[in-house]
C-alpha cells in the first residue's frame, strides 16, 4: 500500500521532468520511421493532386505561432506538393498574425525549388506560379467577395503590387477558377469556409487543423463537406510521407521526426493515468 | 554544437525558458516574460491595425483624398465611444445593431445549411453515406453506430420528460457516446499539447543550441 500511496502522490514537477526526458531524447537523435497514411490525409492529397491544370488552389494560412509546430509541417508539405505539380497557387490569411508564418513558408519552399531549378520554366516565380494575397479584414469580406472577383477584394497583394497586373491573376478571377481551398487553422476558420464559400458557391474545402479541435471537425469529413482532413502533427507527418513517397521530394521532415517523441509521451501519459486510477480504486477500497 | 549568435534567437529562447520556468513555480522570470508578451502584443496590434486598417481604409480616404462619404462609417464607428459618456451612451446601440444585423443576416442561411442540414443528411442511412467511411461493407455498421449515437445523445439532452423507460435507456446509451467523445477529445488535447512542447524543443535544440539540424 505504501507504493500506491507514493505513486499517487508524485510531485507534478517529477512528472514534468519525466515527460521532458521522453520527449527530448528522440529529438536529440532524430530518425524518421515509416508513417502509415490514413484515409483523410490521402483524400486531401489526391484532392490537390487531381486539380485540373486550369484551376488554382488557395491555401489559407490561418494559424499563429502557438500552434505552428502542428500546422507548419502541413503548410510546408502542401506548398511542396503544389509547386512540384505546378498547380496555380494563391496564399492568404484571414487574420493578421499568420501573415509572417505564411511568408516564411513561401520563402523557404520557393528557395528549395529555385536552388535546384535549371531554367526559368523550372523556377517558381512570383506572379506567374503563385501570389501571396495577404490579408483583408474582416474575414467575411474576402470569403464572400472572392466569389465575384478576387482582385476587387485584394486590390494589392502582400508586397504592395497591384494584383490585376500579375499574370496569374488574369487566369484566376474568382471561385470558378479555384479547384480547392485548403484552410490551415487552429480555430473555427475551416468551418467558415464551408458555411460561406462552400454552401453558397460550391467551393471544395480541405482542412488542416490542430489535434485539440479534431473531434469537432471529423463530422464535416464524414458528410463530404471537407475534401480531406489533416489532424495535428500526425497529419503533418502523414502528408510529408505522401509527398516523399509519391513525389520523391527528400527534405527534412520535422513532423515525422517528432512522432517518436509523441508516441513516448503518450505512453508516459497512459502509464500515469493507469497509476492514478489504480491508486484511486485502492484508496477507495481501503476506506 | 553550434550555438546561435543571432540576438533575436537568444531573446526568443530565453523568453521560452522563462515561461517554462513556471512549471517549477511562479517566479519573477516568468512574470517578466508574461508582461513583455502582453505589452509587445498590444503595441504590435495597435500599430498594425492603424497602418493596415484605420489609416488606409478610413483616415486616408476621408482626410487626405477628400472622399466625404467616408464620414458615414467614421461617425458610426465613433458612436462606439459614446459608452464613456453616460448621457448619450444609448447611441452605442446603433453600431452594435448594424453589426449584429449584418452578421445575423449573412450567417443564418449559411450556417443552417452547413452546420445543420448537411449534418442531418450525413446521419441518414443511405448508400452514399456508407461509402464516406472508406470501410467497404463495414460502412453500413459505422453509419448505424453514428445514427444510434446521434439519436441517443439527443435523447440524453432532452429534458422535457423524465428519463424513464425507452427514453431512459436511450439517454443511458447516449451518455456512453458522450463519454467516448470526451475521451477522444482529451486524447487529442494531449497530442496537441505535447506537439507544442516538441515544437519549442525543436527550436531550442536547433536554431538556438545547434544540437540538431
Amino acid at each position: 500500500m505504501k507504493i500506491i500511496e507514493t505513486l499517487t502522490n508524485i510531485d507534478r514537477r517529477i512528472i514534468y521532468l519525466i515527460l521532458l526526458i521522453v520527449v527530448l531524447l528522440p529529438l536529440l537523435f532524430p530518425s524518421v520511421e515509416k508513417v502509415r497514411v490514413m484515409a483523410p490525409v490521402e483524400k486531401l492529397y489526391y484532392a490537390i493532386d487531381t486539380i485540373p491544370s486550369e484551376k488554382a488552389v488557395i491555401v489559407d494560412f490561418d494559424y499563429e505561432p502557438q500552434t505552428a509546430p502542428e500546422l507548419d509541417p502541413m503548410g510546408f508539405a502542401i506548398l511542396r506538393h503544389v509547386f512540384e505539380r505546378r498547380i496555380k497557387l494563391l496564399v492568404l490569411s484571414l487574420y493578421v498574425q499568420p501573415l509572417g508564418l505564411a511568408q516564411n513558408a513561401l520563402t523557404q519552399v520557393t528557395e528549395e525549388f529555385n536552388s535546384v531549378a535549371k531554367t526559368n520554366a523550372d523556377s517558381i516565380i512570383y506572379g506567374r506560379d503563385y501570389v501571396f494575397l495577404g490579408w483583408v479584414p474582416p474575414p467575411i469580406i474576402p470569403i464572400l467577395g472572392m466569389a465575384e472577383s478576387i482582385t476587387s477584394v485584394y486590390t494589392v497583394d502582400y508586397y504592395g503590387n497591384q494584383t490585376d497586373t500579375l499574370p496569374l491573376m488574369q487566369e484566376v478571377t474568382n471561385y470558378n477558377d479555384v479547384g480547392l481551398l485548403v484552410s490551415l487553422s487552429g480555430s473555427d476558420i475551416p468551418k467558415w469556409w464551408v458555411a460561406y464559400a462552400q454552401s453558397r458557391f460550391g467551393l471544395p474545402v480541405g482542412a488542416g487543423i490542430t489535434a485539440v479541435s479534431a473531434s469537432e471537425f471529423y463530422p464535416y469529413l464524414q458528410t463530404g463537406q471537407f475534401s480531406g482532413l489533416l489532424v495535428g502533427m500526425k497529419g503533418g507527418a502523414e502528408y510529408e510521407e505522401m509527398v516523399e513517397r509519391t513525389l520523391k521530394i527528400k527534405v527534412r521532415r520535422k513532423a515525422s521526426e517528432a512522432l517518436l517523441s509523441l508516441t513516448y509521451a503518450h505512453l508516459v501519459m497512459i502509464l500515469f493515468i493507469v497509476i492514478g486510477n489504480i491508486g484511486y480504486f485502492a484508496k477507495r477500497r481501503k476506506k | 554544437m553550434n550555438i546561435s549568435s543571432d540576438p533575436w534567437i537568444w531573446i526568443s529562447a530565453l523568453m521560452s525558458l522563462a515561461i517554462f520556468s513556471f512549471l517549477y513555480r511562479d517566479n519573477p522570470f516568468y512574470r517578466f516574460a508574461e508582461h513583455i508578451f502582453v505589452g509587445v502584443a498590444n503595441g504590435w496590434a495597435v500599430t498594425f491595425y492603424w497602418h493596415n486598417v484605420l489609416s488606409p481604409s478610413l483616415f486616408d480616404p476621408l482626410f487626405r483624398q477628400g472622399q466625404v462619404y467616408y464620414i458615414l462609417p467614421f461617425v458610426v464607428g465613433m458612436l462606439y465611444f459614446t459608452r464613456f459618456i453616460p448621457r448619450v451612451s444609448w447611441l452605442v446601440r446603433i453600431p452594435i445593431g448594424l453589426y449584429m444585423g449584418y452578421y445575423i443576416g449573412v450567417s443564418i442561411p449559411s450556417t443552417l445549411q452547413a452546420y445543420i442540414i448537411k449534418q442531418v443528411q450525413g446521419t441518414i442511412l443511405t448508400s452514399q453515406n456508407f461509402q464516406t467511411w472508406n470501410a467497404g461493407s463495414m460502412g453500413v455498421v459505422w453509419s448505424v453506430i453514428l445514427l444510434i449515437g446521434v439519436m441517443c445523445t439527443l435523447a440524453y439532452f432532452f429534458f422535457s420528460r423524465e428519463h424513464k423507460g425507452a427514453l431512459g435507456i436511450a439517454s443511458r446509451i447516449g451518455i456512453i457516446f458522450v463519454m467516448v467523445g470526451f475521451g477522444a477529445a482529451f486524447g487529442y488535447t494531449v497530442m496537441a499539447r505535447i506537439s507544442l512542447l516538441i515544437g519549442r524543443l525543436q527550436f531550442l535544440l536547433g536554431p538556438w543550441l545547434g544540437v540538431i539540424e
